[in-house]
């Protein structure tokens, strides 16, 4: 149950991705309309994480190409924003909220370039967009795991980008919180802006997303939520790996060398 | 005496040369330190300065003579090898990072150190300067030195300041500067480099041996006294800057005595001194702290025991009563007393101690907090009655009247605790 679109804001072609030998994405062939707000579902070590970085070009592929705005990621580079993981960085570094956040303006700054007083203006607007104006100054280890996932998020935010791709950007979050947040991923995507996240709660996401891609080391699914949201597709998703392709992982691990690669 | 005036009030133009190159090697391998420090690279400059040890002597066996654009170069060039080979046995091997480093140290030292010894069995009469570089001695350096020295501080310290960003980028999240297109391949090729430079330039005043001491122990020491980044690095350089020159100064009284050693003596009391009194994390001001909030707790009590007594019917308890209630702490109780009558919450009426209006309002405050909370416990959280008193007995003197506006109602201003005990409130009529 795959859904191609015509003009497609991301395209995805024949990606295969491996950590060292491992192969942990399979052949994932995909294409996503603008101004949704898409969910990636699936289990853990279904490969989430690996196909957001693969986008982002943080993870070279083994075979396939990834498409951005109908060009290659680096010419649009400026344009995509990336929420890593909370747990991915040492939070007890000495930064204050303010200075994380200005992180997202580092891009369209450049090297070499300081930020100024624009770039604190969109700084704390953005702040204020995830309700975190209180903590301009706190230093970033005494926030919560929530309060960490906005800066974050608000780090985004500063980007100005048109295509936001966020890497759990609910975990360790409340439920008033993540509602907060939904409701402003909501209001982007309205104002034509794309966003990709991945998300684990299937419950939140019937509610919130507007579609779904599904992952299980293969491409399950990826279509509106109304057509893929159904028992059969998540069962494939969730109801265990398939036991060929976990051996042959296994097989091509024990290899000296990665034979996926050309 | 005299020496010191002599050094300090810089008569002599060599000191005032040695001073200058001092200071800016401190400022400099503090900077790139602290970075290095923070992303958790210590060891890694550790092993660059033993690993620079070979190049310096490959350097005067081609010069024949301690020329120091030879050395630098020699000494750079095998601090370059060392910081390569580690990141490529990384990346090839399944060894772990402190095996690789703990190897490429100690080959190379050792490589180092053989080179060495042949170096003094060849009677070369030169040789004698060389062995300054094991241990360091700023006092002999010449003018022309320095100003190389100097010169490579300066690269540093210009190159780390302009790309300061992109340093805080580095270490705090590579892959998002990967994300936003920042070549972070580059940058933190770049950033070894400056360390080893770093290394490179210390070594004659700080020695191989210790120059690790000099990158890492001042950002070390700064990281204790604040949590942003422009202030740790400024504070890091002057604690550098401070032992440089106090560890100068003392190879220059004691003409036998190396400079790295002293260096690394200061810098240490620096980071022990931080490492105790610093007001945030040092370990005094967090015993104090403690005992602070210990106090506070005997003192809540006190005047719970009180209130009950009080609920009980009995206005005020005997002194002797109140400490028997706290066993073997009498000099705390006696204590608890004396300050609760100074701040006018207790009176003392012919050995009976009872409260004044001012105390009933606050030890209701305590009463409730507990009250609210063992509710709380029982209520939200299923936990049963005769299991939520403990926690109380430490939650109250903690909940902020924020959280406690929220317990209220939370509990829709409840009247009852788990043990059908009143929560007292400000109308209530035991007042």
């Amino acid at each position: 149950m795959i859904t191609q679109v015509e003009n497609p804001i991301l395209e995805i072609h024949d990606l295969t991705v491996s950590y060292d030998q491992n192969p942990v994405l399979w052949n994932v062939d995909l294409s996503l309309p603008g101004g949704k707000l898409v969910g990636i579902l699936g289990p853990n070590g279904a490969g989430k994480s690996t196909l957001i970085k693969a986008i982002m070009g943080l993870i070279a592929p083994t075979s396939g190409y990834v498409k951005v705005f109908d060009k290659p990621l680096n010419e649009v580079r400026s344009r995509i924003s990336y929420v890593p993981q909370r747990e991915s960085v040492d939070w007890n570094f000495p930064a204050s909220v303010l200075d994380v956040v200005m992180m997202g303006t580092y891009g369209k700054l450049g090297l070499f370039r300081r930020p100024g007083k624009k770039e604190k203006d969109i700084a704390l607007k953005s702040l204020e967009q995830v309700g975190m104006s209180g903590f301009v100054k706190r230093q970033i280890s005494e926030l919560s795991g929530g309060q960490q996932q906005r800066v974050f998020i608000a780090r985004a935010l500063a980007q100005e980008a048109d295509l936001y791709l966020m890497d759990e950007p609910f975990a360790g979050v409340d439920m008033s919180t993540e509602t907060a947040i939904f409701q402003l991923l909501q209001e982007m995507t309205a104002a034509g802006k794309t966003v990709i996240v991945v998300h684990h709660d299937i419950h939140s996401a019937m509610n919130f997303f507007d579609w779904l891609i599904m992952l299980n080391l293969h491409l399950v699914a990826s279509g509106p939520k109304e057509l893929v949201m159904n028992e059969e597709l998540l069962r494939k998703t969730y109801g265990g790996k398939l036991n060929l392709l976990t051996r042959v992982t296994d097989m091509i691990r024990q290899k000296d060398f990665n034979p996926l690669k050309s | 005496m005299e020496d010191f005036i002599y050094f300090f009030t810089f008569q002599d133009p060599s000191i005032v040369w040695v001073v200058l190159g001092i200071t800016l090697l401190g400022i400099g391998s503090a900077y790139v330190g602290t970075f290095s420090f923070l992303d958790k690279k210590a060891l890694l400059g550790d092993a660059i300065s033993h690993a620079v040890l070979p190049g310096i002597c490959l350097g005067f066996m081609l010069a024949g003579e301690k020329n120091p654009v030879y050395i630098v170069t020699g000494a750079f060039l095998s601090g370059g090898v060392a910081t390569f080979l580690s990141s490529w046995l990384k990346r090839n091997t399944k060894l772990s990072e402190d095996t690789i480093i703990a190897t490429i140290l100690s080959v190379f030292f050792g490589f180092g150190i053989v080179l060495l010894t042949s170096l003094q069995k060849s009677g070369n009469p030169e040789i004698a300067g060389l062995n300054s570089f094991i241990f360091g001695n700023a006092i002999g350096i010449s003018e022309s030195d320095l100003m190389l020295y100097g010169g490579l501080s300066l690269v540093i310290i210009v190159v780390l300041t302009l790309m300061l960003k992109e340093f805080r980028l580095m270490v705090f999240d590579p892959e998002y500067g990967k994300a936003i297109g920042f070549p972070m391949k580059a940058i933190s090729f770049l950033f070894n480099v400056l360390m080893i430079l770093a290394v490179v330039i210390g070594i004659q005043a700080i020695g191989v041996v210790l120059m690790a001491a000099l990158l890492i122990t001042p950002g070390a020491a700064a990281r204790f006294w604040t949590d942003r980044l422009n202030p740790l690095l400024i504070l890091a350089a002057v604690f550098s800057v401070l032992s440089g020159i106090l560890g100068t100064y003392v190879s220059f009284v004691l003409p036998q005595m190396p400079t790295g050693p002293w260096v690394v003596v200061f810098l240490s009391m620096f980071a022990l001194i931080s490492f105790l009194i610093s007001p945030k994390s040092g370990i005094i001001s967090r015993y104090f702290s403690r005992k602070k909030y210990l106090r506070k707790t005997h003192r809540d009590h006190l005047m719970k025991a009180l209130y009950k007594a009080k609920e009980g019917g009995k206005n005020g308890l005997p002194v002797e009563e109140i400490y028997e209630l706290y066993p073997y702490q009498k000099a705390e109780t006696s204590k608890s007393i004396k300050y609760l009558d100074r701040s006018q919450f207790i009176v003392k009426n012919q050995y009976v101690i009872s409260l004044t209006e001012k105390g009933i309002s606050d030890a209701m405050r305590i009463v409730r907090l507990h009250r609210l909370w063992e509710l709380y416990l029982n209520e939200s959280m299923n936990i049963a009655p005769d299991h939520v008193h403990d926690s109380a007995e430490q939650l109250e003197h903690l909940i902020t009247p924020e959280l406690e506006a929220l317990l209220e109602k939370r509990l829709n201003y409840p009247t009852l605790d788990p043990h059908q005990e009143t929560i007292p409130r400000e109308n209530h009529d035991l007042r």
